[in-house]
């Protein structure tokens, strides 16, 4: 990975800006001599920003943010606040090491993580990171807000788990809440999400995910992406055709089936993509899967194509 | 304290009579309490029209995802239907109903747009955000040809009818018809549950999945759970409006995909 710039301090000796005064990470992204480079850095605990000199070909010029949280974790009532600024034609991509796991939550304590990201003119911005992990009890509030141009291209994928569930720990987690928003110029709402899961009333989460382990979720958006979009469009549309069919008539249906025959097993993953935006600039695709790896494996084919403008591809060491 | 207060509505509404007088200013004299209670005889007409499957709307044509969860083997049997009905009861409860309260609570034009356009940001499955906008203009269309009376439906349909501003979502346009016909909030969120409720079992029956009559004792088994949730998500502003089911929409964005389908969405 080359040599490691670490700025795990005030790394140019400025405060935190006066509109994020509680910021736990501030990240600056500008043209420097025809190349996107880190400006300004500053993280403090829990969070830690490694910014390697070099991570894939040099060509590219896209600058790699590595968040790091102390312990490898997010300790029940730690809160992340991070800001991101990523300059008219810069490149840069915001990934993790490993999943981030959310501890057990102490008393009604939440585990917070906040992103308040600007993509300029033409720049690429892509939020890459490993799923996030809650493990049983654990609460978790995520909030990621992105303020877009009409020239601007982001790349979000944003996923977790159903908690270590190779040790039998599925669904357990208390509340996962991850909000998504970009907004346009003047904030025009683009893109509103927000995913909630809480050990409810009506059903448990377990009950409402079935067998699935993993849920995801990949915005792309903005010109430069429109070949990635229609690549993946495509390929999710062949790949889930087939294994969607009318249920095949044995007779009436109205008498239950406990049992489902071999042939009515289940897709191991389910996607489905759908453009949004007033032209249909922006795509967003929804996964469901039973393991992580499959996913892994998803975005690693599907994601690829970024590598010309990254300078490495996506998950690619995963 | 929660608790106490959503006890005391139930109470409340379980007399629909009452719900909407909650909304009519106290009459002073004899000839007004006349012509409120008249009015309030009325309301009953119209409500149930509203919610009547024969309002042409094209709620028939959506299954919410039932049809794509069935052929993904995500949904086989009576059993999973009734989970099925649950979790898309939910979802209409957490992601739409703080659109059909807000809408419904200021039923005017600006609140209207404002509230449409969020939505059209919000729904970012396309099949989802087809089916609420079919439906919703198909509702729209209707209202205003029923309740001629109520000027502002004609203004909104003169004033935005070609327009690329504004979708013509569902749920707000639900709320706001509601709203101008005079149901209080509770009643039309309410309401808003019945009719998702309603189009699932119906898309069940025609998918062959329940017959009529099971169909008719699964509505009403899951009646106390359709309740609940009006109860949890009533009354939230559109800024916590949340989906809550993961499964269903992504196997609702497969809806497109298959090759052959009996529903629109």
């Amino acid at each position: 990975m080359g040599e490691i710039m670490e700025l795990d301090a005030v790394a140019d000796g400025e405060p935190a800006t006066p509109a994020a005064p509680t910021a736990t990470g501030v990240v600056r992204v500008e043209k420097v001599r025809g190349r996107s480079a880190v400006t300004r850095c500053f993280a403090k605990y829990p969070l830690k920003i490694i910014v390697p000199s070099k991570v894939g070909s040099a060509s590219s010029g896209a600058v790699w943010l590595y968040s790091l949280t102390y312990g490898g974790g997010i300790v029940s009532g730690d809160r992340i606040s991070c800001t991101v600024s990523v300059g008219d034609g810069c490149t840069a991509a915001m990934t993790t090491q490993a999943s981030t796991k959310v501890y057990k939550a102490v008393g009604l304590k939440c585990s917070e993580q906040v992103l308040e990201a600007t993509v300029g003119k033409d720049a690429l911005f892509a939020v890459i990171p490993d799923p996030v992990t809650c493990f049983s009890t654990a609460r978790y509030y995520q909030k990621q807000v992105f303020h877009v141009s009409g020239s601007s291209n982001l790349v979000i994928v944003d996923w977790f788990t159903s908690g270590r569930y190779e040790n039998g720990e599925i669904w357990d987690f208390s509340s996962y809440k991850s909000v998504n928003h970009i907004f346009l110029e003047e904030d025009q709402p683009l893109f509103i999400d927000s995913v909630l899961l809480e050990q409810g009333s009506n059903c448990s989460i377990a009950e409402r995910m079935q067998e699935y382990n993993v849920v995801a979720m990949v915005v792309l958006l903005g010109p430069k992406l429109k070949h990635i979009q229609d690549q993946m469009q495509d390929e999710v549309k062949n790949m889930m055709s087939v294994q969607l069919r009318p249920p095949t008539s044995g007779g009436g249906r109205y008498a239950a089936r406990p049992q489902p025959l071999p042939s009515q097993k289940r897709p191991p993953l389910i996607a489905s993509c759908s453009p949004f935006g007033h032209m249909g600039t922006g795509m967003v695709a929804r996964i469901v899967a039973v393991s992580t790896e499959s996913v892994y494996n998803f975005l690693r084919d599907h994601l690829a194509a970024l590598e010309p403008f990254l300078g490495a591809a996506p998950y690619s060491a995963s | 304290m929660e608790q106490d207060h959503s006890a005391s509505k139930k109470m409340r509404v379980d007399d629909a009579a009452d719900a909407v007088m909650t909304e009519v200013p106290a009459p002073a004299t004899a000839t007004a309490t006349a012509t409120a209670s008249s009015m309030n005889q009325q309301l009953f007409w119209s409500q149930w029209q509203l919610l009547d499957s024969i309002l042409p709307t094209g709620g028939f044509a959506h299954s919410y995802g039932l049809e794509a969860a069935m052929q993904s083997r995500v949904v086989n049997n009576p059993e999973d239907l009734r989970l099925f009905l649950v979790q898309a009861m939910e979802n209409v409860g957490s992601l739409l109903l703080p659109f059909v309260y807000c809408a419904s609570k200021s039923p005017d034009a600006a609140t209207w747009v404002k509230l449409d356009q969020l939505l059209e940001a919000t729904l970012t499955n396309e099949v989802g955000r087809k089916a609420s906008t079919s439906q919703g203009s198909a509702l729209l269309r209707v209202a205003t040809s029923v309740f001629t009376e109520i000027q502002l439906l004609q203004d909104l349909r003169k004033t935005f009818f070609g327009s690329t501003s504004v979708s013509f979502h569902h749920a707000p346009i639900f709320g706001l018809i509601c709203g101008l016909v005079g149901f209080d909030s509770e009643t039309t969120q309410r309401a808003y549950m019945f009719v998702t409720m309603r189009d699932v079992i119906s898309a069940a029956t025609r998918l062959n999945l329940i017959g009529p009559l099971a169909a008719s004792v699964l509505q009403h088994q899951v009646a106390p759970d359709a309740e609940r949730m009006v109860q949890k998500w009533r009354d939230r502003d559109v800024s916590e409006a949340s989906q809550t089911a993961p499964l269903l929409d992504a196997l609702q964005g497969c809806h497109a995909y298959m090759f052959s389908r009996l529903f629109c969405s």
